[in-house]
């Protein structure tokens, strides 16, 4: 019995660790005072939502809000978007061919391929991003938008890979071979049979490769150079030594219900595809 | 649609790990014929099925269809078409779409290929089902869909893998009836892989029996269960008595086998010479009660114990214990005659004639508990 208890209150403290920051978060995100806090509430404003569309004058009226450059922080989540929206192809794209390298290349140099594929995956993002670096700087390409993609690349692929090797692994080989046997070239195999199995998988890897190029930071601080994205100006206005505005909690909470709305999705889709 | 002729020219199949999945082979399968490979799992059958259809490369030999040979041809490209053990029908198509597929790779006419996928949903009783995907179909239905689709490129030879292992019992029995009418429709010559001895005999033209990549014996049914070869074939096609023994003498076609029962005598078609190690074989339902009214004496006989007695309708199944330490002994009486009343350990006295007996070279035996999927 003790045991159990022991589990239980373990299971709580666990959730109230997890979640106790982002519920007080979402609290301060609502509160008229500035840096963010809880234990002195001013009164409920929606302003730290509002700064990103709030007139200009609204904006300049305000003590807090007229500190910070709002244009350059909507330019930011832009790139952001930019990195993600060429991310997501180029991770598909490669994670697709490995995947199906390592499930129906039958080769003895799989194990060697599957740990030099995955192993982005495992380093250190700082030494990724640094790598990217490093490497462009070299080639003669200046950090920039590029380099961010190309450092994020590298490891990102891995989980397109990932998900579609499970998937294919589930697909009998004999649907290949019966399209071969009644004629089929590879090609038309792959894009008639091969590629709508794998489309539902596609898309949940889609949803995953985006996610992870948004909210990447750490290899993409090495990478970014001169440019920006929403998660490195998160991160440089988060370090302000006078405590940060609440507007980055606003941001944080619709982040928050974007990622919990996105993994509703992929569950939603995945289950559909179990149907299937 | 035409069926061709097989012929398989010292075919020999080893995979890269060094097993050998088929020893030099020599078959030749007739234009139009429905011809079974029968064997247990692991025997090669499932390998000489892929080395015609051109998923496996002979190590040696050559695979000739129609009279040329296939080396270097690739699956795509042979007058063969495979229906697989799982049927691999596409789950994302429609039925419509999965029997036109080989002829949209051909590049066939949207319109012409789908009254062609028609057709052919006609002919295996699905016309209504074209819109359906495979998912919806009950086994029996996947099943004729997997057939549609490989008569849909005209196939000269269709290849069948198992394909009947995956349904029920009544299903099975129906989808024999139904295969064997297509094969008669259509004229191809098919190919049909099985451990199941009752698909054989009942569908085919002619069956080879196979054992560890060897083919032991090739010949109509009746040939196969009435004259087996070797006691390979003698102990997997049918439940058959065994008694082991050596030949003492000879008289003209018959031997003389001495075992713990005594002495035996029966058929000698390979003409064993006295001290060879033999089996002496005879079926269930060759052997008989001898009572004293049932007059003539049987050429063998010994004395058993009754074990058990199975009623399966048609037949009783009596199981035997002989007074020597020997295995038991089926005996298989029609449910029509006189049938004598069942006692457990009641003494009896059992036998069979000379003529239904047969005497082979001792060998391999088929596993008893033969698998059944």
């Amino acid at each position: 019995m003790t045991s159990n208890r022991l589990l239980t209150f373990y299971t709580w403290a666990f959730l109230v660790f997890m979640f106790a920051p982002l519920l007080l978060m979402i609290l301060t995100s609502f509160n008229d005072t500035s840096p963010p806090s809880v234990t002195d509430w001013q009164g409920l404003t929606f302003k730290w939502y509002e700064f990103f569309w709030m007139p200009e004058t609204d904006l300049r009226a305000d003590d807090v809000l007229r500190a910070l450059d709002r244009d350059r922080f909507v330019g930011c989540f832009g790139n952001s978007l930019r990195v993600a929206l060429t991310v997501v192809p180029l991770a598909l794209i490669l994670g697709l061919a490995g995947a199906v390298m390592l499930t129906r290349w039958q080769s003895r140099a799989n194990g060697l391929l599957w740990w030099v594929l995955l192993s982005p995956m495992l380093a250190p993002g700082v030494v990724l991003g640094l790598s990217a670096l490093v490497f462009w700087g070299r080639v003669g390409v200046n950090a920039g938008l590029f380099t961010i993609v190309m450092a994020q690349v590298t490891f990102i692929a891995g989980y397109p890979m990932l998900i579609l090797m499970a998937r294919l692994q589930r697909q009998p080989v004999e649907m290949e071979e019966a399209a071969m046997d009644l004629g089929a070239s590879p090609l038309r195999i792959f894009f008639r049979i091969t590629l709508p199995f794998l489309a539902p998988a596609l898309v949940s890897a889609g949803v995953i490769a985006f996610l992870a190029s948004m909210e990447n930071y750490n290899t993409t601080m090495f990478a970014k150079g001169g440019s920006c994205t929403f998660a490195t100006e998160i991160g440089a206005m988060a370090r302000n030594p006078n405590g940060h505005p609440p507007v980055i909690n606003a941001v944080g909470t619709v982040i928050i219900l974007l990622t919990v709305a996105a993994a509703v999705t992929h569950a939603m889709l995945q289950r559909k595809d179990h149907r299937a | 649609m035409h069926g061709m002729d097989v012929t398989l020219d010292r075919v020999e199949v080893t995979y890269p790990n060094g097993f050998t999945a088929v020893q030099p082979t020599d078959l030749t399968i007739r234009a139009g014929e429905f011809f079974s490979i029968l064997g247990p799992s692991g025997c090669g059958k499932t390998t000489i099925l892929r080395a015609v259809s051109g998923f496996v490369d002979p190590s040696a030999g050559r695979v000739m269809i129609g009279g040329e040979d296939q080396k270097g041809r690739s699956p795509n490209q042979r007058p063969t078409a495979l229906i697989f053990q799982n049927l691999a029908l596409f789950p994302l198509m429609s039925v419509r779409d999965n029997v036109a597929f080989g002829l949209e790779a051909r590049g066939v006419s949207k319109r012409d290929r789908h009254a062609k996928a028609e057709e052919l949903l006609h002919l295996v009783a699905l016309g209504d089902q074209a819109d359906k995907k495979p998912g919806e179909l009950s086994g029996g239905q996947k099943q004729r869909v997997a057939i549609a689709r490989a008569l849909a490129v005209e196939p000269s030879v269709l290849l069948l893998d198992e394909p009947l292992s995956a349904l029920d019992l009544k299903l099975r029995q129906h989808m024999r009836a139904e295969l064997r009418d297509i094969q008669q429709k259509t004229g191809v010559t098919f190919i049909y892989i099985t451990h199941d001895q009752g698909e054989a005999l009942t569908m085919s033209d002619r069956i080879a029996v196979m054992n560890k990549g060897r083919i032991e014996q090739v010949g109509t049914g009746d040939e196969v269960y009435s004259r087996p070869d070797t006691a390979f074939a003698a102990s997997f096609v049918g439940e058959i008595n065994q008694f082991p023994g050596r030949v003492s003498a000879l008289d003209g076609e018959m031997a003389y086998i001495d075992t713990p029962l005594g002495r035996l005598l029966g058929r000698n078609p390979q003409r064993l010479q006295p001290g060879a190690e033999a089996i002496l074989f005879v079926r269930p339902e060759n052997m008989g009660f001898q009572t004293s009214e049932s007059g003539q004496p049987f050429g063998n006989q010994f004395n058993a114990r009754m074990v058990r007695r199975d009623l399966e309708g048609a037949f009783i199944n009596f199981q035997l214990q002989p007074e020597a330490d020997t295995p038991s002994v089926a005996l298989h009486l029609t449910n029509s005659g006189a049938v004598p009343a069942f006692e457990a350990d009641l003494d009896t006295k059992v036998g069979f004639t000379c003529e239904s007996a047969l005497v082979l070279p001792k060998g391999q035996l088929a596993r008893t508990g033969r698998e059944e999927a």
